[in-house]
């Protein structure tokens, strides 16, 4: 299992890496929505394997509003340029 | 013989959970790093959206999928975690991808 | 029925959040979920028509994964092309049924809804389309 993690870890540089470099804002927001799921799969599988509950709560509550909140900024972002 | 085999069954099929769990995760594994490496590159934005989708919905519901099989006892967190995942993810994408796209005037 | 949907949908994010079926707590997530608003104008939604819906969706998930194992074996594709889909249920649909619709189109990994156009009448839907494909 922490060679899962470690898979899903060195997985999760590759947006890092994206957002790190010089892009259009457009290809920053994927990348980042990439990384919030992908931080939440992280939290979820750890949580699992150290079987503890609250942090799989919180894992499934990143997971659903850590998104909510980059499509919020999608919405503005259109409207800036639009 | 067929006594000892029935009573043999649970452990079979914990067995074969665990082999089934560990390809499923393994290839959630595989569809992460095959969806986000397209983001490196120089392909367009809607392109990388189709990937993205591969990555992060299907591929992540595929390690939940193998968890599932694996651990039990936390099955309601995980089947929430599924759907939400699923529905929510999918969503997500179609938000980037319209509002990508410059605002029509009727 | 769109109320219907939205308040079982309540109730098994609580269950599922809570995992205790005992009586209390299922009494408890009944009343939080009916004191909690409901939209107040819903077009109407027939049951055929959200269960095909639902049908569809569900299907739709093992197409996804025969899509995502095709494009990722095939790495020579890039042929992106916009094009209109009409919706099955043309002028005022329910919500229930876009938002269903929207789902089942994004879902698989080759095409993407950009919206809906048309006053409802049609999606726009951006699909990856294979090169050899074409020739």
């Amino acid at each position: 299992m922490s060679l899962l993690v470690f898979g899903m870890v060195l997985a999760l540089l590759l947006p890092i890496l994206v957002v790190c470099r010089r892009t259009d804002v457009w290809h920053r927001l994927a990348a980042f929505a990439s990384v919030s799921t992908k931080v939440a799969m992280v939290m979820l599988v750890v949580s699992v394997v150290r079987d503890d509950w609250m942090v799989g709560l919180v894992g499934v509550i990143v997971l659903s509003v850590g998104n909510g909140a980059v499509m919020l900024l999608a919405n503005l972002l259109q409207g800036v340029e639009g | 013989m067929s006594g000892a085999l029935l009573a043999d069954a649970p452990g079979v099929l914990a067995a074969l959970a665990q082999g089934a769990s560990a390809v499923l995760l393994g290839l959630g594994l595989l569809f992460w790093f095959a969806g986000s490496w397209p983001l490196l590159g120089r392909a367009s934005y809607l392109t990388k959206l189709h990937y993205l989708g591969i990555s992060d919905t299907l591929g992540s519901a595929l390690m939940l999928l193998g968890l599932l099989l694996r651990f039990q006892r936390e099955w309601p967190l995980l089947v929430l975690a599924l759907l939400s995942l699923v529905v929510w993810n999918t969503i997500f994408g179609y938000v980037l991808a319209a509002c990508s796209q410059p605002r029509r005037r009727p | 029925m769109s109320r219907l949907i939205v308040i079982a949908l309540r109730m098994l994010i609580w269950l599922l959040l809570s995992a205790d079926p005992e009586l209390l707590n299922v009494a408890i997530g009944l009343a939080v979920s009916l004191a909690l608003p409901l939209p107040r104008r819903v077009r109407a939604l027939s049951p055929g028509q959200f269960w095909r819906a639902l049908g569809e969706s569900v299907t739709a998930l093992p197409q996804a994964y025969s899509q995502a194992a095709r494009l990722l074996l095939h790495r020579r594709l890039e042929e992106s092309v916009v094009h209109d889909e009409p919706a099955r249920v043309g002028g005022r649909a329910s919500s229930v049924l876009v938002f269903l619709d929207v789902f089942r189109i994004t879902l698989t990994p080759f095409t993407i809804a950009l919206g809906l156009e048309g006053g409802g009448r049609r999606y726009r839907v951006h699909e990856l389309v294979f090169e050899e494909k074409e020739r």
